[in-house]
């Protein structure tokens, strides 16, 4: 990724907006920088810090099914190529921080990750600084939530064992995630120090279509992508293990657009089975796996199946955390709580010079994002050069 | 057309974020590009591989 190389971009990373007043041509924007604990400009990346770090806590790139250590780094090729303390888990900062408010010091010191440190980065003293921007314009891109599928009580997500979300799914395919790629059933591993030895790979996977989306009690939308990232997956199981056998359950497939329905093709005849209904239920089985209890509309029976691993494709829901600094900047949400945009100029907000794209605006694949990204620079060019004709003119 | 350098804020670092910073620097414009996150990238980084040509997504 170009980002961190290019000369005419500034990477604030680890920071958020704070503040943003002013109108189109002359914004000023408060960013908060927060504290990563590491010299940006010292740290090298080495990763020396990190192997020694005694301190592991659930790592959120890998969806809670890895570790990581108290220093970190986001994920291996993460841009800026910089560790980060996790000031929560970092067992020296609370320290330092309990013996500066005279508490009571219950935690242990310790200081290993700046003893390690040949570039001298670590400062656990850094402290989040405040910056200051002029801009001419905003691009919005903040991005979707995904649905935590918990509030769907009967599809056992959280109790169930081996019943999973789809990014989580990603997550156990991936060569760096926790299972190297290996396809181990998470009930095996999570939570375990290490990976056992000679695991057991999951050869039955269930895909569970419309997990709060097209479902009148969570969200009524499509979230658009999933019947193309359960198609995904599966086929990448497929080619992992031949032995897999994955099943997807959805009321329809919709798979919209060039390329599309020859992908859910090319997965039927690889012996992927798509089945006709809405999934009722998942129940823990006997052997305490996952138990897909569904109808199947075009035999019109009940019927319930045993798998591996269930895998939730959870909807594509508004950003909770980013709602709030959108609706702080005076923009406004549509019904269905993404920003508003209008049918003939469907990048613009509601208020003049803040622009959107991605799934900020509503549910969109890769390729629409990076296609409403594009179309979202071209207007923000339009609107400024406009702007800045008018002031030449005057 | 005058020589002003001009400044873009873009707020969010997946995908959608990258790619409107690098058409705008392209353009010519300043982006100042804002991630809560340590490291850019989004929910795309961590998917595995990408519809159609299953290619890493990284």
């Amino acid at each position: 990724m170009d980002v961190g190389r290019h000369p005419k971009i500034e990477l604030l990373a680890y920071s958020e907006v704070e503040e943003v007043e002013g109108d189109l041509g002359a914004f000023e924007v408060t960013i908060r920088k927060k504290a990563r604990y590491v010299d940006e400009s010292k740290c090298t990346g080495c990763g020396a810090c990190a192997e020694k770090c005694p301190t592991r806590v659930p790592d959120s790139y890998n969806e809670g099914l890895g570790e990581r250590r108290a220093i970190y780094r986001y994920f291996a090729q993460g841009i800026p190529s910089v560790y980060t303390i996790d000031p929560n888990a970092c067992r020296h900062i609370a320290w330092l921080r309990a013996r500066e408010e005279g508490s009571n010091v219950k935690v242990k010191k310790c200081g290993i990750c700046e003893k390690i440190c040949q570039a001298k980065a670590i400062d656990y003293l850094q402290q989040d600084r405040i910056i200051q921007r002029k801009v001419d314009a905003i691009v919005l891109a903040t991005g979707y939530e995904v649905m935590n599928p918990r509030d769907i009580t009967e599809y056992g997500y959280g109790k169930v064992p081996n019943v999973i979300t789809a990014i989580e799914f990603e997550r156990l395919l991936s060569a760096s995630g926790p299972t190297s790629g290996h396809l181990y059933r998470p009930s095996d591993f999570v939570g375990k120090r290490s990976i056992p030895d000679h695991l057991p790979h999951a050869k039955r996977l269930a895909f569970v279509q419309c997990v709060g989306s097209r479902d009148k009690r969570y969200s009524i939308h499509c979230s658009g992508f999933c019947c193309m990232h359960s198609i995904k997956e599966a086929i990448i199981a497929k080619e992992h293990d031949s032995e897999v056998e994955a099943w997807i359950f959805g009321m329809d497939i919709r798979a919209v657009g060039k390329g599309f329905e020859e992908y859910r093709l090319k997965a039927e005849s690889m012996g992927i089975r798509f089945i006709r209904g809405r999934v009722a239920e998942i129940t823990k089985g006997k052997k305490g796996l996952p138990v897909v209890w569904y109808e199947d509309t075009k035999t019109r029976r009940v019927q319930s199946e045993e798998f591996d691993i269930v895998i939730l494709a959870s909807a594509c829901l508004p950003s909770k955390d980013a709602s709030l600094l959108v609706e702080k900047l005076g923009v406004e949400l549509d019904s269905f709580g993404f920003i508003k945009t209008r049918p003939f100029a469907p990048f613009d907000t509601t208020r003049e010079g803040i622009f959107v794209c991605g799934c900020a605006r509503g549910p969109a694949d890769i390729p629409e994002s990076v296609a409403q990204a594009s179309s979202a620079a071209a207007r923000v060019a339009q609107m400024v050069m406009r702007e800045s004709r008018k002031a030449v003119a005057q | 057309m005058n020589e002003v350098e001009r400044h873009i804020l873009v707020i969010g670092g997946g995908i959608a974020g990258i790619q409107a910073s690098l058409d705008l620097a392209e353009m010519g414009f300043y982006v100042h590009l804002v991630e809560r996150l340590p490291s850019i990238g989004g929910k795309m980084a961590q998917l595995d591989k990408t519809f159609p040509t299953n290619d890493c997504a990284i």
